[in-house]
């Protein structure tokens, strides 16, 4: 067998024929596949231009509207905004949500340790894990309803204290300027950590069982295996529910206000979300309540970016 | 040619589908079938009234069909305010008279000249019109008086050694009543301060010591300040209800109704102010406690030399308009014409025990209660409601602010400045 040296010879035109007709073929195919992907995604498109952007764009035109009552509106400029720095009772609210946010590690850590526990089999966990998610199931206007009758000055919550001697715990939950906070706080974390427990669960269910019972037959306790297991294997999870709980505090508490506090005592529990359904409904102030609730937006938005690029980053960071 | 004819059926059942998931059916009924009305109502009067109106005005004008959207009255401004905002809804919606109503005028139709026509019966409808002025626009109809009374519990003041037939008829009188009713482990004033219920309850039988007709009018209009040494004292007086302690301990964390009414109703509080026709009044405590149990007085003098002292803070009860938006205006016209007359008239004094504005009612028909009879003297003597002329930021920092005063959160003087703050909010007052 020998190796020939001879220079390969020049393709014919008979050769080159079926290659430039395949270009033409394969760019055919590529807009083709252009269109298609542009016809399945534009059903999401129009949806989220229609939802989304259409309101988001109104609601900027609106808050630079000063409105009378529900008359007809002219252009104010940025005279809202330039208003709203002047508001004690926005500065207020978004003081308060700042207070709520600072509530955060609660409402990630608390549902993480509960599932952990679930997914271990602690003693009762099939009841738990009913029971747990059963909150969230309630509308929350109910639960509102429902907690402003246990959190009463003489409601059982405080019957129990008193009844098991501890008197000086037995305040009035809903009539301090904190303590309404934190009642409101507490309120919503009742109704949906159930939620977070799901959520964790099921990334729970992604962690093989073996390295669990490795840590724990390597003497491993539970703490130990929560933070040097669970956790570090549970990253995006705990991420994307950071991420929901960050802009959802801001924006869940809304029928728990409205059932249980109206904002108040004084401007105790007043957030931002409920002063935008006060002042467009109730002041009937269209472009002012818009500007509060365009600032919302921003607050939730620049608190939840960083959040999302962190999951971001922990969702497509290559495994060690 | 199929093609074509599947096209065209898809574009019809496309069209049909619309139409059904838009509820673009034209009247609410078929051609030849009624025309529906849909009424926004916070049921004044309670529920056994509105069927009762429903079907007497269904059977009286056959070509008419009412539905009826009954929302609770603390929550009827969040239901009411999306609806005007989005130009869209019922065809009849009702506020109270005063400046909730005139805050939402640019909803409602001017009736102009038929008003005087429609509400020839009524002893009053000028709170339908701007500015109580029948001469000026009005925005719909009328058909029951409402103002504010205090409610005592004779079985409470007896316990406290007090003289139920006489009950306390000046502040201090007052103040020593509540001592009394105190000491025997009762609630003297039944009061929940959440929401909007203490400015149109509680307020204005205090600034009556203060105030005189054109100020009443100037609160309407926004030209007084409420740096004013007049409305101050007003606030003052307020701050002492609670302050003192006359009231329960919850009351900054509850509503009137029907939280601070339920505590009267229980039979654990000596009194409660709150209004005569529709809910919580004379004939709702009178269930709950007996209407030998129930007394009515005048809320306490302050000052009695003050001309608006001795009067009742009377208003129309909720005006009933047809919107701007409806397309069965004269469908709508025709039933608040309805509201205005006799026979509704007589319903509302049957069915809810209220207070009527039509002077054909047949007297034969009012309540023999002591309570009613009592509320009758009362309302003899009317002046101008000040309750009524606060705009919806007002009486919101009105609420608040009491809160915060009563928690020792706030002074009065602060006080009188976020009540200053809310009224240079007011839109529709900022035009003045």
């Amino acid at each position: 067998m020998t190796i020939s040296t001879a220079p390969a010879p020049e393709p014919t035109s008979a050769d080159r024929t079926p290659g430039t007709a395949r270009r033409p073929a394969r760019r055919h195919r590529h807009a083709r596949e252009w269109w298609l992907a542009a016809l399945l995604v534009s059903p999401a498109l129009a949806l989220a231009v229609a939802f989304k952007l259409v309101p988001l764009v109104r609601g900027v035109i609106t808050s630079m509207e000063s409105s009378a009552g529900f008359g007809g509106a002219t252009f104010a400029g940025a005279d809202n905004y330039l208003r709203m720095l002047d508001d004690p009772m926005v500065i207020t609210s978004f003081r308060n949500a700042l207070m709520v946010v600072a509530t955060l590690p609660v409402w990630v850590v608390l549902p993480l340790v509960l599932a952990v526990l679930i997914h271990q089999r602690a003693p009762g966990w099939k009841f738990f894990r009913a029971v747990y998610f059963v909150p969230y199931t309630i509308a929350p206007i109910v639960v509102g309803i429902m907690f402003r009758q246990i959190l009463a000055p003489d409601g059982p919550i405080n019957a129990g204290l008193r009844t098991i001697g501890l008197d000086p715990l037995a305040i009035a939950w809903l009539n301090g300027r904190y303590s309404a906070l934190f009642s409101l706080v507490a309120v919503a974390l009742w109704s949906f950590f159930g939620l977070g427990v799901m959520t964790y669960l099921a990334g729970l269910a992604t962690i093989p069982d073996e390295m669990l019972e490795a840590a724990y037959l390597d003497g491993a306790g539970f703490w130990r295996r929560l933070f040097s297991i669970v956790v570090p294997m549970l990253r995006p999870t705990v991420a994307y529910w950071s991420v929901l709980c960050a802009s959802g505090v801001l924006i869940w508490l809304f029928p728990l206000i409205y059932a249980l506090t109206q904002g108040g005592p004084g401007d105790a529990t007043m957030l931002p979300e409920y002063l935008v359904f006060l002042t467009t409904f109730t002041f009937l102030d269209r472009g002012y309540g818009s500007a509060i609730g365009i600032a919302l937006f921003v607050f939730v938005a620049v608190l939840s970016i960083f959040s999302v690029r962190h999951m971001f980053k922990e969702g497509t960071r290559k495994p060690r | 040619m199929n093609r074509r004819r599947t096209l065209a059926g898809l574009a019809a059942a496309g069209t049909a589908a619309a139409l059904l998931l838009t509820g673009c059916g034209g009247d609410g009924g078929t051609a030849d079938g009624p025309v529906t009305l849909k009424v926004l109502t916070w049921e004044p009067g309670g529920a056994e009234y509105w069927q009762q109106v429903k079907s007497s005005f269904e059977a009286s004008h056959p070509d008419i069909k009412l539905e009826m959207e009954s929302v609770p009255f603390d929550k009827y401004p969040e239901v009411q305010g999306p609806y005007i905002t989005s130009q869209s809804g019922p065809d009849v919606m009702a506020n109270n008279a005063g400046l909730e109503l005139f805050d939402r005028r640019n909803a409602y139709v001017p009736l102009g000249e038929q008003a005087a026509e429609i509400n020839k019966d009524l002893v009053s409808y000028s709170g339908a019109c701007e500015d109580f002025d029948t001469s000026k626009n009005c925005y719909g109809v009328p058909f029951s008086y409402q103002g504010n009374v205090l409610y005592y519990n004779k079985d409470v003041l007896a316990a406290a050694g007090l003289d139920p037939e006489q009950p306390p008829a000046t502040w201090d009188e007052f103040g020593a009543a509540c001592e009394a009713v105190a000491a025997t482990g009762k609630t003297c004033l039944a009061l929940g301060l959440s929401g909007t219920f203490p400015a149109y309850w509680d307020f204005p039988e205090i600034a009556r010591n203060y105030l005189t007709e054109d100020d009443i009018r100037a609160l309407l209009a926004g030209t007084i300040s409420w740096t004013d040494p007049k409305l101050v004292s007003t606030l003052e007086k307020l701050a002492e209800i609670t302050t003192s302690g006359w009231a329960n301990d919850n009351a900054p964390s509850i509503t009137m109704l029907p939280d601070g009414a339920d505590i009267f109703q229980r039979g654990d509080a000596a009194f409660a102010g709150t209004i005569i026709s529709d809910a919580v009044n004379w004939q709702a405590f009178g269930e709950a406690l007996g209407d030998e149990t129930l007394g009515v007085t005048r809320w306490p003098v302050i000052n009695p030399d003050a001309p608006l002292a001795q009067k009742f803070s009377g208003i129309e009860g909720a005006v009933y308009g047809v919107t701007q938006w409806s397309d069965k205006k004269d469908a709508g016209l025709t039933f608040i014409s309805w509201l205005a007359g006799k026979e509704n008239g007589e319903l509302w004094v049957e069915y809810a025990k209220g207070q009527p504005l039509n002077t054909n009612v047949d007297s034969a028909l009012l309540p023999d209660s002591p309570a009613f009879l009592k509320i009758q003297e009362l309302v003899a003597d009317p002046t101008l409601h000040a309750g009524v002329m606060l705009s919806g930021p007002e009486a919101d920092a009105l609420a608040r602010g009491w809160q915060q005063v009563t928690l020792g959160q706030l002074t009065i003087d602060a006080w009188a400045e976020q009540m200053q703050q809310a009224l240079e909010r007011s839109p529709t007052k900022q035009q003045n």
